[in-house]
């Protein structure tokens, strides 16, 4: 006869006979994370979402309102859709993944996840207020990780009580597909803090790169004097954008060549980067372009708006005749 | 000798407590979703009681854990003592070159799956979890790993290697391993005993069509070729691999298509087989039906499928100089009688006769489905992994003391 019992006390029943060697291992690694929270999903929370749960991963996202809610999941699906299209997955793939996403318009219930990951816009002010939120809310063990690509980790944990919890990681876009992540150390972010989410990044199948905070880390700080330097050349008339492109793209390995790069990131969030840099460090290797300027004047801002180096049709392909300048 | 046999995948463990001395399966079950919510544990006792538990079950250690208090449970189990498990014998997807055969598990071969991991990197890090947990749990109790591969370890050179450069099997072991050598082995014997004779005087080809599908040339007892090679995506259609492709092929799409190692590697592994061919489904059955109906790529699907059994089938006669009987194991080859027919048809040059009315009845026992004037026998005979296990296990660990 089927019957239906509960795991729990099957255990607790004969539990005398077979808990002593697990719990007298001593060297055992720790319990690897089964659940995180993400607190704002858009692009980069999808992602991240999206990221940890087909590694297995229960994971709740949290968004302001049911719509925002909505559009999050049905975006994470339209990527899975999209991966199913190109054979990367399958549909009980996508079934599996969805079904270790939950969402839910609740702050609070965050409270008893061991990471809270925040993928909130870039707004210190906005941020800060999350953190000090969430330091009420979360058992005090709870690590708070910050996606900032721009703002100081530092400063954020002043927000909380925990300042030795707060640590940020900086994916990159695609987050799903990008295997890299850079785990970015405040100034009072704790090893143990810090292993923990390097052994975080590995579960969920990152290479994680231990980066101290730091204007642009490491890959915005040595990509964009790149895609300036590409602007320039541009700007000068030494070549084409095309011509640019490929030769970069042919001559050194790449998949993408600078321009078509800085489309894709936006020429909007380019500049930003490139004035952050050229402000905090000061020097003049980050002066922005001046044609960059220009472009972003003029509302090209690369693949997003249809326009930026290049012309893009609506799948975001390039289109080959009519590029700008 | 009571035994424990473990099969540990990815996310499940299927296990059997085993008597070997009266070849009995006390108990069986397994434990699915492990590390997701809703984990499930299936438990099934020799006397028909069932279980089914949900609850939350984070790791293979966890799972290893639940499957021994099952077994020790009041209501549902059969051991009293956990001392009662004599041996526990793992399942272990690829031994390379290292491993030929079962061995006793010490730290020397653990050392040695753990090189291995690069070869089977979906399946071998589990079977080691699953074997580290009972180290911990069942201290006391010797382990032996069986190796899916082994069986297959005495191919001549001929056979395995690929036509590539020396180096790259230097280098990384790329050579045709083959796998599903538990079954083959099982049914190969079998077939002997059906056939009342010596299994060093027959010539077989061993048919496991199942999820994954392998034809095994085994002679005189031993697998002399088999169609699985480097991985399992090698030789048959399966239900979701593609089996023979051309390699320049697999290049072209790339190039066309851009996609990445991991999608060209989904793609033939999981879009491809009876579901790539068909859109229908990765499942025979189905396919049967959809064909039944007239779906023309349902057909193809099925056709391509039989075909290349048949084309395996003239391809081994000739490896081993004969041929005395034919084997169909595994949930296609026990249970789908169209399939049997389809990949046997026109054979009757080569003294091969099926008999229609034997081959449609539906049974799940061991069978010839051979005409009396067949030549060749063709024989249908249900699969036991676990008992090779358990049995192997149980010698090896009497060998040791």
């Amino acid at each position: 006869m089927p019957q239906n019992d509960d795991l729990k006390s099957l255990l607790d029943q004969s539990l005398p006979k077979i808990a002593g060697p697990t719990a007298t291992d001593e060297q055992e690694k720790p319990a690897e994370i089964m659940r995180i929270a993400v607190v704002g999903a858009g692009t980069m929370g999808q992602g991240i979402a999206q990221t940890a749960s087909q590694a297995g991963l229960d994971v709740l996202i949290i968004e302001r309102d049911e719509d925002s809610l909505k559009i999050s999941l049905s975006g994470i699906e339209d990527k899975l859709d999209w991966e199913i299209s190109r054979w990367a997955k399958t549909v009980s793939d996508k079934k599996a993944i969805m079904s270790r996403i939950r969402g839910s318009m609740e702050i609070t219930d965050v409270a008893e996840h061991p990471i809270v990951i925040e993928a909130l816009p870039e707004n210190l002010a906005m941020k800060k207020v999350m953190f000090s939120v969430l330091d009420e809310i979360c058992q005090p063990e709870s690590i708070f990780v910050t996606n900032t690509s721009t703002l100081s980790i530092t400063e954020i944990a002043t927000a909380t009580h925990r300042q030795g919890k707060i640590i940020g990681m900086h994916f990159l876009y695609p987050v799903p597909k990008t295997p890299v992540v850079e785990v970015v150390r405040g100034l009072k972010t704790s090893d143990q803090t810090f292993d923990k989410i390097r052994r975080f990044a590995i579960q969920v199948n990152k290479t994680p790169i231990e980066v101290y905070e730091y204007p642009g880390y490491v890959t915005t700080r040595v990509i964009l004097p790149m895609l300036n330097e590409a602007m320039y050349v541009l700007m000068e008339g030494v070549a084409n954008a095309d011509g640019i492109d490929t030769a970069i793209k042919l001559g050194y390995n790449m998949e993408m060549g600078p321009l078509a790069l800085a489309d894709q990131m936006g020429l909007d969030e380019v500049m930003t980067w490139m004035e952050t840099l050229f402000r905090e460090l000061g020097d003049l290797k980050y002066r922005p372009c001046p044609l960059l300027r220009k472009m972003v004047r003029a509302g090209h801002l690369g693949k997003k708006t249809g326009q930026g180096f290049f012309h893009y049709d609506e799948g975001g392909r390039i289109l080959r005749k009519g590029q700008a300048e | 000798m009571k035994v424990l046999v473990l099969n540990c995948g990815s996310s499940s463990i299927k296990y059997q407590m085993i008597e070997t001395e009266g070849r009995r399966v006390l108990a069986k079950g397994s434990v699915e979703r492990i590390g997701m919510k809703g984990a499930i544990l299936n438990h099934q006792r020799h006397d028909g009681d069932k279980v089914k538990i949900v609850g939350e079950i984070v790791d293979h250690q966890a799972g290893v854990e639940y499957i021994l208090a099952i077994l020790l449970s009041p209501n549902h189990g059969v051991i009293q003592d956990r001392a009662e498990i004599q041996a526990v014998g793992h399942r272990v997807v690829h031994g390379g070159e290292k491993f030929t055969g079962s061995v006793l598990i010490n730290e020397q071969v653990m050392d040695g799956l753990q090189e291995c991991i690069e070869l089977a990197p979906l399946h071998n890090p589990h079977n080691i979890k699953g074997i580290r947990a009972c180290q911990r749990l069942l201290p006391g109790a010797p382990m032996v790993g069986v190796f899916d591969t082994a069986f297959h370890h005495a191919m001549p050179d001929y056979a395995y290697m690929y036509g590539i450069p020396q180096v790259l099997y230097k280098r990384y072991g790329i050579r045709r391993y083959g796998f599903h050598g538990t079954s083959h082995f099982y049914v190969s014997r079998r077939a002997a005993d059906m056939l009342g004779k010596p299994i060093e005087s027959l010539n077989l080809i061993t048919c496991h069509l199942g999820n994954g599908c392998s034809m095994a040339a085994v002679k005189s007892g031993v697998s002399v070729d088999t169609s699985m090679g480097f991985t399992p995506v090698e030789g048959l259609l399966m239900g979701t691999r593609c089996g023979d492709l051309d390699p320049a092929a697999m290049l072209h799409i790339m190039g066309q298509e851009e996609l990445s190692v991991n999608e060209i590697n989904a793609m033939l592994n999981k879009h491809s087989g009876l579901v790539g061919i068909s859109g229908v489904s990765s499942d025979m059955r189905e396919i049967i039906n959809e064909m039944n109906q007239g779906n023309n790529l349902a057909r193809l699907a099925f056709e391509v499928f039989c075909y290349r059994v048949k084309k395996y089938l003239g391809a081994y006669t000739f490896a081993m100089g004969g041929l005395d009987a034919v084997v169909f194991t595994g949930g296609i080859g026990e249970n789908a009688a169209l399939v049997r027919a389809g990949s046997l048809s026109g054979l009757e040059f080569m003294g091969l006769k099926v008999d229609k009315a034997a081959n449609e009845r539906p049974d799940h026992d061991e069978r010839a489905i051979n005409t009396a004037d067949s030549r060749v026998a063709v024989l249908v005979i249900p699969t036991n992994e676990e008992l090779v296990i358990a049995m192997d296990t149980d010698r090896i660990v009497k060998e040791g003391k």
